[in-house]
């Protein structure tokens, strides 16, 4: 996969960007515990038996 | 890595986009599985060894899109409650965390998905701004709006919540007496 986001020229992590403020740091942390059980929840197995499905076409 | 393997590898992204995007979980389950429907049909159209991470995220932006014109026939997603960021958060963060999920609902969806876009997937903006088919600039200023945005409502205009703003700004306080007096401020953040 040629993922564009491993990009780290320009991301939000640079500096002069406000990330590391105490604010960037809370809200990181508050975005993460929103958002990143999400991203770790098992795939519904309906959802991987389409794309199997698709592959064997 | 086959077209199929990279739709099933970046699905976990998806999910983060989809909720960023429609703020609630079922709605955000059914938008990936659309984006992908959308996707496998559209194989043919992806060029191998360009971006796949991009033309993932752009579909299924798209079909957001597409489902919130639609739906806007009959509602406005803004009106959405914003209780389906749900999260398992511990004690004292509960609150907070809440308000944030709150917060985030007010904002624009497009300033919602590239603030957690960069945040939570570590995006660079050239990226973003790929997946989000806009300019590097217009990432940038989505995602630097969203910021200041949420820190001006998290902590000082956010009437609502008067004991948020004491509390996000008694931390401030306590973070920046440590900083000055050179010391480490995250067993304030992490604890």
């Amino acid at each position: 996969m040629t993922g564009g986001d491993k990009s780290q020229s320009s991301s939000g992590k640079s500096k002069g960007d406000d990330q590391d403020s105490p604010f960037g740091i809370w809200l990181s942390r508050g975005l993460h515990q929103l958002f990143d059980d999400v991203a770790s929840e098992p795939i519904p197995e309906e959802l991987l038996k389409l794309i199997e499905e698709d592959r064997k076409k | 890595m086959t077209f199929h393997d990279q739709v099933i590898a970046i699905l976990p992204k998806l999910r983060v986009q989809a909720l960023s995007l429609t703020r609630n979980r079922a709605a955000a389950e059914d938008l990936v599985q659309d984006a992908v429907c959308n996707a496998l049909a559209a194989q043919n159209s992806f060029i191998p060894g360009t971006n796949f991470s991009a033309w993932m995220h752009r579909i299924l932006r798209n079909r957001f899109i597409s489902d919130l014109r639609k739906r806007r026939e009959t509602t406005d997603i803004d009106d959405v409650p914003a209780s389906t960021f749900a999260s398992p958060a511990t004690h004292e963060d509960r609150l907070a965390l809440k308000d944030l999920s709150l917060a985030l609902s007010r904002l624009p969806a497009d300033q919602r998905e590239a603030l957690v876009m960069v945040v939570i997937q570590g995006m660079s903006y050239e990226a973003l701004a790929e997946a989000t088919d806009c300019a590097v600039g217009t990432a940038k200023s989505r995602v630097f709006r969203a910021r200041r945005q949420l820190e001006a409502w998290m902590t000082g205009d956010m009437p609502s919540n008067d004991k948020l703003r004491v509390k996000v700004k008694a931390l401030r306080d306590a973070i920046d007496v440590r900083h000055r007096a050179g010391q480490s401020a995250d067993d304030l953040l992490f604890s």
